[in-house]
């Protein structure tokens, strides 16, 4: 029998370790931010002190009476005392008795710590319950629907162009015509422009007074500037957003498809001529049918990102006329907006299902194509 | 060898002391002053040359965005120490430190300074944060939202209509006129920026008298429908990607514009000869408007209180506060400061920021209180009604109670009563 090795194992280590820092950690927070509800019940306290027995709980927003106060001091770093009160209270619980017991001034609003006589609970222990609270925020959020939508139409409007133009950009650069090459560097400029970057630039260009309306007015087609992007016309919108995604990121797929071109071997275009394939024939029956796995790389990959589409979008319409998934991710996370981190967590969580799902369908849908021809 | 090893490292030591030691003593009058404001990189300059005439120590400007300085602070709270000594923030950035119980009580600080000078009341009041005897900021500055003009656009004001006392129908009547002579929309407003202040301080006050106890009722409704229908036709449609309306009102795209002063002010500054300031319209209801007030706040774990302290009072003072005015646009709290002898651009702004804040049917809207760390859905309460009735076209009425339900439901969950122009109310705000 052969002897069990820790080598490999021992190698795998540091990735499995990545991935569990980088990756398995942080989605578990999210998924728990998305489904469990952090504070909504108040312990009170035996006697004044953070340490001391648990009494009654109090749901948050409860007014309770105030039956003493205590004043303690604690002396910072800094030098300076800081009052420290606590407020032995009277309340409802959660299942409708009264109780009392002691709470921390952290814990409650109170109008003047020295005279008010009611509080109001304002912050409690995690209580760590599940919940599908958020969930149903962000599915019930009228901004949901449609941002689902935009990204979908986005989706079936920029992938094809993509992988069609890429396609085609792939062949000019393998046609090993004289200076084909130079091509290949022309296309991948805009890989090097962020996508806020971009964004700006198909801005600056559709505005009122931006390059396209310039250019049509110095050809004499208009006599007043047209405004492409406003709320009544989401055709021009959604168009500006396709050219500028379609501007920034075929040349990642352009990329995807030179390498599988590249892994293609002459004899089969040979064989191809030899036998009098016209090119498109070529195409049709050799090249595409070899690059399959090289195209099924490129939209897994340009599909997730699809999903993520944001400052693109946030650049060329302001986000809020017309939306998608990461913008309304962020609209929630955002503390000057709804301030909602669990909300955010839920879209994020969505995001990725969606990403899973299309991911899986594609690893599937082609493996069965080829089991398929195996068995003919 | 090891002897001269031994030596190098003693010798780091001691060395390293030393330079601690000198590096406390320098730290003996150091202010780190975080701030969410002037966080542009120009504004930073200005403000750090500003706080260069701190004599009794030397600040350290760190401006931030929100979130983060809101991250660094919660987490310096946890662990019981931090660098920072002086927060400023906006009003809405306090709920959270509030709530993490973060702040050093400031009252008797404040009662210093108000012997010295006089400071507003009303945002003395806000600083409370709805508390009798919490003085959780200090105010240190303030600004609001005005109309500006091009010269241009005067030629087409309705007739009759004096620009200092406009009213929205007046003014929707300018906008057309401009419509109608230059075949534009040269009326603009900030809906990718600071939109949800003039829904929340100007829209409503002003058609409804109220903001939260007003949300739905018939006079909101008559307010969208008379946006929908006579003002938003002729209001310039990429409204919705401006953020900062001194831009589009430099380059010509629009002619009129709303806006935060000091968003307006870059267009005053560079061209003072060619813009006018005035007034927000006034409604049915009154002139409603907006003061936005900025506050300074000590936190528990600021490592030189005493510092922190002066440094507010120099902030409070009026050479301060006036060379803050004329370099930053932000107008001052207190009633001491000289304001005449400001820079062309500024004496515009200031002179209809004054005009709006005394005249006759003012309605002063506050920032909403009591809301905690949920003071940004309101803002998106609000902007959700305005967008899927005027934007949209869905049924006025329809959306008001929808969105009032959303509304009722945030005032009940937070607990919040109301604030102006809302009558006072024991237990949470209601919307009628």
């Amino acid at each position: 029998m052969k002897k069990f090795s820790w080598t490999p194992y021992l190698l795998l280590l540091p990735s499995l370790l990545y991935l569990v820092i980088f990756f398995a950690y942080p989605m578990y927070e999210s998924f728990r931010l998305a489904f469990q509800k952090d504070s909504a019940i108040l312990s009170l306290r035996d006697e004044p002190d953070e340490n001391a027995e648990l009494g009654g709980q109090v749901k948050l927003q409860t007014i309770v009476t105030i039956l003493d106060r205590l004043q303690l001091e604690e002396t910072l770093p800094n030098g300076r005392i800081r009052p420290i009160f606590w407020f032995q209270v009277e309340g409802e619980d959660i299942n409708g008795n009264t109780v009392t017991g002691w709470v921390n001034q952290k814990s409650v609003f109170i109008e003047n710590r020295r005279t008010s006589e009611t509080a109001r609970v304002v912050a409690g222990e995690p209580t760590k319950e599940w919940t599908t609270d958020f969930a149903e925020r962000m599915f019930n959020d009228y901004r949901f629907k449609r941002a689902l939508i935009t990204t979908l139409i986005l989706i079936v409007l920029i992938l094809p162009l993509q992988f069609t133009l890429a396609i085609i950009m792939g062949l000019i650069i393998q046609s090993r015509i004289r200076g084909s090459n130079i091509f290949l560097y022309i296309y991948a400029i805009p890989l090097g422009v962020s996508d806020l970057a971009s964004g700006i630039l198909w801005y600056s260009i559709f505005t009122q007074r931006g390059f396209l309306n310039s250019f049509l007015d110095t050809v004499g087609l208009i006599d007043k500037p047209y405004i492409f992007i406003q709320a009544s016309n989401r055709e021009w919108m959604i168009a500006a957003i396709v050219l500028a995604e379609v501007w920034r990121a075929t040349s990642i797929v352009m990329v995807i498809v030179v390498s599988g071109l590249q892994a293609i071997s002459r004899d089969y275009m040979e064989a191809g001529e030899v036998f009098g394939a016209t090119l498109w024939q070529r195409i049709r029956y050799i090249i595409l049918p070899l690059l399959k796995p090289s195209l099924q790389v490129a939209l897994i990959l340009r599909t997730i990102l699809a999903f993520q589409v944001f400052a693109v979008v946030v650049a060329i319409t302001g986000g809020d006329v017309l939306t998608v998934l990461a913008n309304e991710t962020y609209r929630w996370y955002d503390p000057a907006r709804y301030n909602n981190a669990n909300v955010a967590a839920v879209y994020a969580l969505f995001i990725m299902v969606l990403s899973l799902g299309i991911s899986l369908f594609y690893l599937r849908a082609v493996r069965s194509q080829e089991e398929a021809s195996k068995n003919l | 060898m090891f002897k001269a090893t031994r030596h190098l490292i003693i010798l780091l030591v001691v060395m390293s002391f030393i330079g601690g030691a000198i590096a406390t003593a320098q730290d003996d009058n150091k202010v780190t002053f975080i701030s969410t404001q002037f966080n542009v990189v120009e504004e930073s300059d200005k403000a750090r040359a500003i706080f260069e005439g701190f004599e009794d120590g030397t600040v350290e400007f760190v401006p931030s965005e929100e979130g983060p300085a809101l991250d660094l602070l919660k987490a310096e709270g946890e662990t019981g120490e931090g660098v920072n000594d002086v927060v400023g923030a906006l009003h809405g950035t306090f709920p959270t430190l509030v709530t993490n119980d973060l702040m050093f009580d400031l009252t008797d600080l404040l009662a210093e300074i108000e012997a010295e000078y006089d400071v507003n009341d009303d945002f003395v009041a806000l600083g409370k944060m709805g508390t009798e005897d919490y003085q959780y900021y200090i105010p240190w500055m303030q600004a609001t939202y005005t109309m500006a003009a091009h010269q241009d656009a005067l030629q087409y004001l309705p007739e009759g209509a004096d620009i200092n006392a406009l009213t929205w129908e007046q003014l929707a009547a300018w906008a057309k006129n401009m419509y109608d002579a230059t075949g534009e929309a040269k009326l603009g407003f900030p809906v990718a920026g600071l939109f949800h202040r003039f829904l929340e301080g100007y829209a409503w006050p002003s058609f409804t008298g109220g903001m939260v106890t007003q949300f739905k009722s018939q006079a909101a409704i008559d307010m969208l429908v008379f946006f929908r229908d006579q003002l938003w036709p002729y209001v310039n449609p990429e409204s919705i990607n401006y953020d900062f309306m001194n831009e589009p009102l430099l380059s010509g795209e629009v002619l009129v514009a709303f806006d935060h002063v000091a968003r307006l002010k870059p267009a005053f500054d560079a061209e003072p000869e060619n813009f006018v300031a005035f007034p927000a319209p006034a409604g049915p209801a009154g002139r409603g408007y907006m003061p936005v007030v900025v506050g300074l706040g000590i936190p528990f774990t600021s490592p030189n209180p005493d510092s922190a302290e002066e440094f507010i009072r120099f902030l409070l003072s009026p050479e301060t506060q006036s060379q803050i005015l004329a370099e930053l646009g932000f107008y001052p709290v207190i009633s001491e400061v000289d304001m005449t002898n400001l820079p062309e651009g500024v004496a515009i702004q200031a002179a209809a920021v004054l005009a709006q804040q005394n005249s006759e049917d003012a309605i002063p809207s506050l920032l909403p209180v009591g809301l905690g760390d949920r003071g940004g859905e309101i803002n998106q309460i609000f902007r959700d009604a305005f967008t899927r009735v005027v934007v949209d076209g869905e049924d006025a009425a329809t959306v008001l109670e929808e969105q009032g339900g959303v509304l009722q439901t945030l005032m009940t969950e937070t607990g919040a009563a109301c604030w102006a122009p809302d009558p006072v109310s024991e237990g949470p705000c209601q919307v009628e």
